[in-house]
Parts: structure tokens; C-alpha cells; sequence
């Protein structure tokens, strides 16, 4: 359990930087969220992290030890990959088995911790099995239980569900944020899915092109976002102008939405029903388009239909 | 065995395939498996030619032979090949498995031969010679007993992984002369091969094998077939104590009346000394005719196995001898072989 | 699959069926039989008993199966690090890897045996190097022994070990190893623990291959071995074309096959418990 530092990270590859300058710390037992297109530069961050790779330059400490030059051996850090890279030659047990092995712990103990961890993950039961004859989540749960049997002090999770479908991955999402707090151990996922990143996260880091774009609370990151990407990125955004004339950016939750006549008139162009609430694409003068997204109460506007909306100033956040 | 293809062997498969697969053609034509290689062609130039421009008889040459394969033509009953060239042991052999058909002389009407040629079941339409050579600039060694003396005669030796061909040899080096070989002391010729081993860098299955490990200095001195080595200014060679030996065409047992018809003025076309005159422009072995050394390119006498002065200084193989011996020594030899 | 179509099915593959087991089973059944059986005297085991009074042959086929394994084993030295290190190259450097190994496939076993004479010879470029570089005096004898021999098979032989383990190792998912290494194994743990135990079955099969090709082997131990490493294959060639006995090197290939056989059904069964 430890905390991670990273100061000016920087990769590179020839001419282009993977990653580029990149600052972060994560305090003990805190779930931080990499949120990036593919090509982010995320992934490249993550094997920074873990030691599979070396960075070009900056500092990476973790629990106050330097570890830039460190191997990944030597990070005692749990990794989780999205293709689970379970070893395909060994039982279910002597997976979760060998990161204690490598540590020379045996015997009882041994026996006793890899059972606690599939325990953990719901698979007791299932040592003898190999990886070949599990789905898809339970092998998922099997490389989670591996990376976490030896207590490492970080859990750095390669899109861990990304291979998995809609459903299963949101019930793992839950059982993965319980391990977490279980274990309190520090942990960094890497994700494109922003809602996994807002769902899971303490805090997210929005990563574009190899560079930070913004490091903060999914809530905060979502209603305030620094730059026009974060905003675009994560979610749903409306840019309107501001009296100052800057662009500003609101939610689609914060546009109110009532009969014609008491705001900006505006036309339905489109309602899509998305269970408990409806979003409506709206058309208003000037050919603007802007959308809201409203609690469903039974009836709903057709597309066609005259409406007004309004928003409160202070939920517009300006952006550059 | 296969005296001259070992080497062509692995390379005359497919043409096997090819050849025997084809129509017979209107006009008579019969086949014939030999050893191949400039043998082969000296048999194309010196007999097959002349008798298609006597006859119009075609004779369709595959290679290589041997007694497997005789064997396996004539247990699976088939008549398409007639004529099969054999080693002087291997005659014996497929006499005895009863592969072989016995020589019609009658029809055959042959000119003049030495005797050993005209055998019951075969006509020895060949002589080559297996004799001692080195690379020139070594001490040069008059006989076997010099030969095989590697003290005075120092060198790599190259000698055949045949023990018919070594143990007469290491006999003479002991002292026997060339016309007591027979019976072979087995004991004694392995004695003497005992004593030489270590100076013999290979024993060769191939005979391209021994001029090449000369011309490329891993040996000094071989035993070798005087084809592979006569008119090559790099050797120098001694046909002294050799062995001369031969070819025989056979007929293959069961062969159609009309195709046994046509082997026969094929040897016919064989016996005559003006047709071997040219198959030894080819090769430098030659054919059975005692007349056949005035019509020889005379500056070249030396070379050829049968010529006057070559053939008395020679032995001949004892095929009957190594018939009746030949499974008892090779027990021997191949011990001896895991010896080295 | 219903039964009429089976039956269909059974009916295109009879005709190739009939002409493997007459083309190729049938003459080896006959030639397996030859030893048993002789016309006009019905069965007998004469040449098996004769295998066991004259256990020269046996000698030679047990010389045959110690030069195969040694080759084996040469190969494997060779080929193990040579596929690691082709799976670690780029797409193009593989490509011509690959060729180089494939390349001695399309020259004739005959021309690549003639090349080591080339190199390896007394006046080969070999010793020629080492001569002038002062690291010897007197010629080393590479060829015309057991260590020509094994040189030969090892060159003839490298492609069909090195494929199947070069495909098996780049069957292998780097995020393995890197798994492996971020749960805390140091590099030869990794090594022994996750990469070679996946490419064991490949290795086991090549190997498997390369020994009995070795035990056929003709040309290459005649020509490179000087004549002075006695092979089966050279021993049937002169007991079938030349003395002849074909029963009694119908005796030895049915030992021969007995014993190919045993190693095979060896390797099954550990391959059968490895993956269980």
C-alpha cells in the first residue's frame, strides 16, 4: 500500500512522445482512473508504471522509493492485463500460485493465501481447472486474484473488462470497486470507457496525445472540464456563448426543458428513450442545436414538436 | 552395387517415373535399366545407335540398377523391362533367385570374346578396373605391399567401403600374389586392414568421392576406379594388382518372346569391336573383344582395362567366391567397420 | 452427420483409402513379413535368431540410434536459441531469417553435404582460418568421424525442428511474459516457469522428427563420415542390393519400426500427461 508519484514522465519513441511531461500523484489506497482515446498515450503510461518499459525522462517513486530504474520484478506490483494473460499450461491454483513461488513463499501459507484470493473473487472451487475452461469473466477473476494474492502495494488494471460484455462488466465493475476498498490498495485503472472511469474512480486523469489534460474527481472533471477536450470526451457537451463572449460548456442533465413559450423556442429533431430518462436533440434559432436529457415520466415529446430551454448561467462552465 | 551412381542415384528417380509410364511405339522398342551416368551414355552411342540404324529397334535407356530392383520388377510379374545391366556378383545372385533369363548364344551369334564374359546368364559387355592412385608430387607406390605401407609411403589413404574391393588388396600388401588371392584369407586381409586403419581418413560409398578427396588434398592415396581417374594430369596412377571386373546386360526372367529376340541383336551389336571402339570414346572401360586393342586410340592404351598390358597385371574378381562367402565377411566387415 | 451420409462421405475417401494400404501398407506388411515367412517352409524365426547369434547388426543399429540422438540433441542446442532469437526480430528480419533456414530445403542434400567439405575440410576454410590465426598447427579433424556426421544431420535436419518451434514461439503472448514479470519473476524463472514449458510440446514433436529422420539417414554419414560411422540405412542398402538377404534386413527394419514405434508411443504419453 503506497503511493505513486510521477514527476515530468516522458516517452519516447524517435520524434513522437507516447508520453509527454506527465505529473501525477496518487495518495495510499486511492483509485485513479487513465481515461484517453486509444493512442492516448494511457497504456504507455501504465507500462511505465509497472516497469515493463523505461521512461526517456522525469521520475517515477512509488511509496517514496525512487523505482524509474526498477524492474517489474522489483515494483511488487499486481497487473492486470485486458487479455487476462493467464499462463495457459497451469491449473487455476498454480497461477495464482506463482507470483508466491517467485517470492519463496510455500507450502500452507501458500496454499492458504491463493485459496483466500479465489475466495476473494468467487472462484473457490475452481483450482483445478485450467484457464481454457473458463469464461471470459472468470478468467478475468482469476488474474485478479493473481495480481493480488502477494499483497503488491499498487493494482494497475489494463482495461480490465474491456473484453467482456455490457452486463458482466458492469456487475465486475461493482465487484472490483468492493475488492478495491476491501484491500485498500492504491490502484490505477486504464480505460477509454469514461463511464467505467466516472463509475469506479476517485479520481480520473484525461490523457490526450500523450499529455495531461486534466487531473480531477469524475464529478468535477465532468461539470467543470479544463479544456474543450475533456469536455467533448467525457459525455455529452453544449457549447454555448457566454455574455464575455467565451464558449461555455453545460451538461445536458442541467438544460431545463418545458412547454413552448417560457424560454428559447426550440424544435424536437430527435427523442431517444434510454430507460429511466429521455434525451432530446433540439434545434433552436440560428440553427443551433443543443441537447438535453430529462427525467422520463411517462409521456415525451415527438420529434417536430415546439418546445422551450433554459439553463441557470451558473451551470455553464466556461472552457478555452 | 551400384558401381558408378551412387551419386546419380537420388537424381534419376523421377525420369524412372516418367519414362515407364509412356506407350510402347509402333516400331519395336524394348527397355533397358543400367547404372547411368557415362556408362549409360557410352551403351547410347557405342551399341543402341548402331542397332536402331540397322533395325529400327529402339532401346529406351532408365538407370540406376540394382538387385532390389530387379527383384521387385520381376516378383511383381511385370514384362516391360527386358534388359537389366548386373555387377559379376549380383549375376550370380539373381541367377540364383532365378530373376534372370539364361542368354540364347545361338541367337546372340557373337564375334569373338574373352570367355569370362560369355556367361550362361549374361553378356559381360563391360570391364572396368579398380586400381591404386594418388596425387601427383606423393611417392609413388609400384605395388600394394608399397601401398599399404604408410611408413615409407606416408599419406591419407581412401579406400572402398566394400569389402570385396579391400580385402584382396590388404592380401597382396601381406605378401599373397595376384593369382592365389582365391580363397581369401578373411582373417589375414582383416589383420592387415587393422594394422592401416588409422591412416584411412574415408572409406567411400561413392566412387566421385576418391579423385575429389585427392583434389582437395584430404587424401593422398586411393583406391579407386580407374574411369575416375585416367587422363586426369592431377593423378598418377598403377593398374599393378588391380581388379578387373564386369558388367553384365541381362535378360530379365519372364521377358516376352519378341523382346528377348530383340535383346539379342542388341549384344550382338555389343560383341563387335568396332561398336566398342566407340563406347570407349565415352568411358575408359571397355568391351569383351580380344581384337579390340588395335582399334583404340594407341596413345591411350594405358589407360583402358582390358588393353594387353593392363589386363595381365590384373586379377579377376572371383564372383562365385564371394556368392558363396560374401554374407559371412560382410558380418565381419561391418564389426570391423564399428571398430575404427 | 447422419449414417447415409457418412456412408456417402465413406465412399469419396474408399478409392484414396484402397490405394494407401495397396501402394504403401501392403509392400511393407510384405517386406515386414518377409522374415517370418519363406517359401517352401512356412514360418520360421531363423533370422530373428540370427540377428541374436551374429549381434553385429544389432550393433550397428544401436551405433545408428546413439549418432540420431546426438544429433538430436546438436539440433536442439542449435535450434532452440536460433528460433528464440528469430522470434524476437522484425517482420522483415523474420522473413529473411526463415529463408536462410529454409534455404538449405532447396539444394540438394548432396550439394549442402559437398559444401561442409568446403568448410570443414582439411584445406577447408575452417582450418585454413584457424591455421593462419596460429590457433592451431596441424589440421582439426571436423569431418570423416561422428562430429561430421552430427554437423551434416544437424544442417539437413535444422528446418524441421526450428519451424514448428519458431510458429509455437510466436504462438506465445508477450503480455505473458510480461505478466510474468510483473507478478515478480526475475528473467530465468520467466524463461523456465511460463516460456518454455509453452514451447515444450513443439520442441518434443521437432525433436521427435529430427530422430527419426536421423535414423534413415543415407548420404550424409557415407560422404561425411568418411565411411567410419556405420549407419542402418547403409547396412539394408547392402544386405538388400548386394549379398542379398532382404529376410534379414527384413528382420532388422522390423526392429528398427519396433523401436521408432516405442519412442513414438513414449512421446504420446507424456504429451497426453503434459496437457491432462
Amino acid at each position: 500500500m503506497s503511493d505513486i508519484r510521477l514527476e515530468g514522465v516522458t516517452k519516447r519513441y524517435g520524434t513522437f512522445a507516447a508520453a509527454d511531461s506527465v505529473d501525477l500523484s496518487v495518495t495510499q489506497g486511492e483509485f485513479v482512473t487513465i481515461l484517453g482515446p486509444s493512442g492516448s498515450g494511457k497504456t504507455t503510461l501504465l507500462s511505465l508504471i509497472a516497469g515493463l518499459n523505461r521512461p526517456t525522462s522525469g521520475r517515477i517513486s512509488i511509496g517514496g522509493r525512487d523505482v524509474t530504474e526498477a524492474t517489474a520484478q522489483e515494483r511488487n506490483i499486481g497487473l492486470v492485463f485486458q487479455s487476462y494473460a493467464l499462463f495457459p499450461h497451469m491449473t487455476v491454483l498454480q497461477n495464482v500460485l506463482f507470483p508466491l513461488g517467485v517470492r519463496r513463499i510455500g507450502g500452507a501459507e501458500a496454499g492458504r493465501l491463493a485459496r483466500d484470493a479465489l475466495k476473494l473473487v468467487r472462484l473457490d472451487g475452481f483450482e483445478g481447472r485450467r484457464p481454457s475452461q473458463l469464461s471470459g469473466g472468470q478468467q478475468q477473476r482469476v488474474a485478479l486474484a493473481r495480481a493480488v494474492v502477494f499483497k503488491p502495494d499498487i493494482l494497475l488494471l489494463d482495461e480490465p473488462l474491456g473484453a467482456l460484455d455490457r452486463k458482466l462488466r458492469e456487475e465486475l465493475q461493482v465487484e472490483l470497486k468492493q475488492l478495491q476498498r476491501s484491500l485498500g490498495v492504491t490502484t490505477i485503472l486504464v480505460t477509454h470507457d469514461q463511464e467505467e472511469a466516472l463509475s469506479l474512480s476517485d479520481r480520473i486523469m484525461v490523457l490526450d496525445k500523450g499529455r495531461v489534460q486534466q487531473v480531477a474527481a469524475p464529478t468535477e472533471a465532468y461539470l467543470k472540464p479544463a479544456n474543450r477536450f475533456v469536455a467533448e470526451f467525457l459525455g455529452i457537451a453544449n457549447f454555448v456563448g457566454l455574455p464575455d463572449g467565451r464558449q461555455g460548456v453545460i451538461r445536458p442533465e442541467r438544460v431545463r426543458l418545458m412547454a413552448a413559450g417560457q424560454g428559447l423556442p426550440a424544435r424536437v429533431v430527435e427523442a431517444i428513450y434510454l430507460g429511466q430518462m429521455v434525451r432530446y436533440h433540439l434545434a433552436l434559432e440560428g440553427n443551433q442545436s443543443v441537447v438535453a436529457a430529462v427525467p422520463f415520466l411517462g409521456a415525451a415529446h415527438a420529434p417536430g414538436e415546439r418546445v422551450s430551454v433554459s439553463w441557470e448561467s451558473a451551470d455553464v462552465w466556461p472552457v478555452t | 552395387m551400384k558401381r558408378r551412381t551412387f551419386v546419380g542415384a537420388a537424381a534419376a528417380l523421377p525420369a524412372v517415373g516418367l519414362l515407364s509410364g509412356g506407350a510402347r511405339a509402333q516400331s519395336k522398342e524394348i527397355r533397358m535399366i543400367e547404372s547411368g551416368g557415362a556408362s549409360g551414355e557410352s551403351i547410347q552411342k557405342g551399341y543402341i545407335d548402331p542397332l536402331f540404324q540397322k533395325t529400327g529397334i529402339k532401346v529406351v535407356r532408365e538407370s540406376p540398377s540394382s538387385l532390389g530392383k530387379l527383384r521387385a520388377l520381376v516378383e511383381s510379374g511385370q514384362t516391360s523391362t527386358t534388359l537389366f545391366e548386373l555387377g559379376s556378383g549380383v549375376v550370380l545372385q539373381a541367377k540364383k533367385l532365378g530373376l534372370i533369363e539364361k542368354v540364347d548364344w545361338a541367337a546372340v551369334a557373337p564375334a569373338a570374346m574373352f570367355p569370362e564374359a560369355k556367361d550362361e546368364y549374361g553378356f559381360g559387355y563391360q570391364y572396368f578396373s579398380t586400381i591404386m592412385a594418388w596425387r601427383k608430387g606423393v611417392k609413388e607406390p609400384k605395388n600394394f605391399t608399397e601401398f599399404f605401407d604408410t611408413k615409407a609411403f606416408p599419406g591419407k589413404r581412401c579406400l572402398p567401403d566394400y569389402p570385396h574391393y579391400c580385402l584382396p588388396f590388404a592380401l597382396q600388401a601381406a605378401g599373397v600374389p595376384i593369382d592365389k588371392l582365391f580363397p581369401l584369407d578373411v582373417d589375414m586381409a582383416f589383420k592387415k586392414l587393422n594394422e592401416i586403419k588409422k591412416d584411412v581418413a574415408v572409406w567411400w560409398k561413392a566412387g566421385a568421392q576418391p579423385p575429389q578427396l585427392m583434389k582437395d588434398n584430404e587424401v593422398q592415396y586411393s583406391i579407386c576406379w580407374s574411369g575416375r581417374v585416367v587422363g586426369d594430369p592431377a593423378f598418377g596412377l598403377s593398374f599393378a594388382g588391380g581388379k578387373a571386373d564386369l558388367s553384365f546386360i541381362c535378360v530379365v526372367k519372364g521377358s516376352k518372346p519378341d523382346d528377348k529376340a530383340a535383346a539379342w541383336k542388341l549384344m550382338h551389336e555389343m560383341s563387335l569391336p568396332e561398336n566398342q571402339a566407340k563406347a570407349a570414346e565415352v568411358i575408359s572401360y571397355t568391351g569383351p573383344s580380344p581384337d579390340l586393342d588395335k582399334l583404340l586410340p594407341q596413345d591411350k592404351l594405358w589407360q583402358f582395362p582390358t588393353s594387353k598390358q593392363n589386363k595381365d597385371v590384373q586379377y579377376f574378381e572371383n564372383a562365385q567366391w564371394w556368392a558363396d562367402n560374401g554374407e559371412a565377411v560382410n558380418k565381419k566387415w561391418e564389426a570391423f567397420k564399428l571398430s575404427l | 452427420m447422419n449414417k447415409a451420409s457418412r456412408l456417402e462421405g465413406f465412399g469419396f475417401i474408399a478409392p484414396l483409402l484402397v490405394l494407401m494400404v495397396v501402394a504403401f501398407n501392403a509392400p511393407i506388411v510384405y517386406m515386414l513379413g518377409l522374415a517370418f515367412w519363406e517359401k517352401g517352409r512356412g514360418f520360421t524365426l531363423e533370422h530373428y535368431e540370427g540377428l541374436l547369434e551374429a549381434p553385429v547388426y544389432l550393433r550397428v543399429l544401436g551405433n545408428t540410434m546413439r549418432i540420431a540422438l546426438i544429433a538430436t540433441l546438436a539440433n536442439i542446442l542449435i535450434g532452440y536459441p536460433l528460433a528464440h532469437w528469430m522470434r524476437g526480430l522484425g517482420s522483415r528480419g523474420r522473413v529473411i531469417a526463415i529463408a536462410l533456414v529454409v534455404l538449405p530445403f532447396w539444394v540438394s542434400i548432396l550439394v549442402r553435404t559437398y559444401a561442409w567439405i568446403v568448410v570443414l575440410g582439411n584445406g577447408g576454410i575452417v582450418n585454413r582460418a584457424l591455421q593462419w590465426s596460429g590457433l592451431t598447427d596441424a589440421p582439426v579433424s571436423f569431418l570423416y568421424n561422428e562430429l561430421g556426421v552430427t554437423i551434416g544431420m544437424a544442417n539437413v535436419l535444422l528446418p524441421f525442428l526450428v519451424l514448428p518451434l519458431f510458429a509455437a514461439m510466436l504462438r506465445i503472448d508477450d503480455r505473458l511474459l510480461q505478466a510474468a514479470a510483473s507478478l515478480g519473476a526475475p528473467p530465468r524463472t520467466i524463461f523456465w516457469k511460463v516460456y518454455f514449458p509453452l514451447t515444450l510440446p513443439a520442441l518434443a514433436a521437432g525433436a521427435l522428427l529430427v530422430f527419426i529422420l536421423c535414423l534413415g539417414f543415407y548420404v550424409t554419414p557415407a560422404i561425411l563420415g568418411g565411411g567410419r560411422v556405420p549407419m542402418i540405412s547403409n547396412l539394408l542398402d547392402t544386405l538388400i542390393n548386394q549379398i542379398p538377404r532382404w529376410e534379414q534386413a527384413s528382420a532388422i527394419s522390423t526392429i528398427l519400426l519396433i523401436v521408432t514405434l516405442a519412442i513414438f508411443a513414449a512421446y504420446r504419453r507424456l504429451d497426453r500427461k503434459a496437457s491432462a
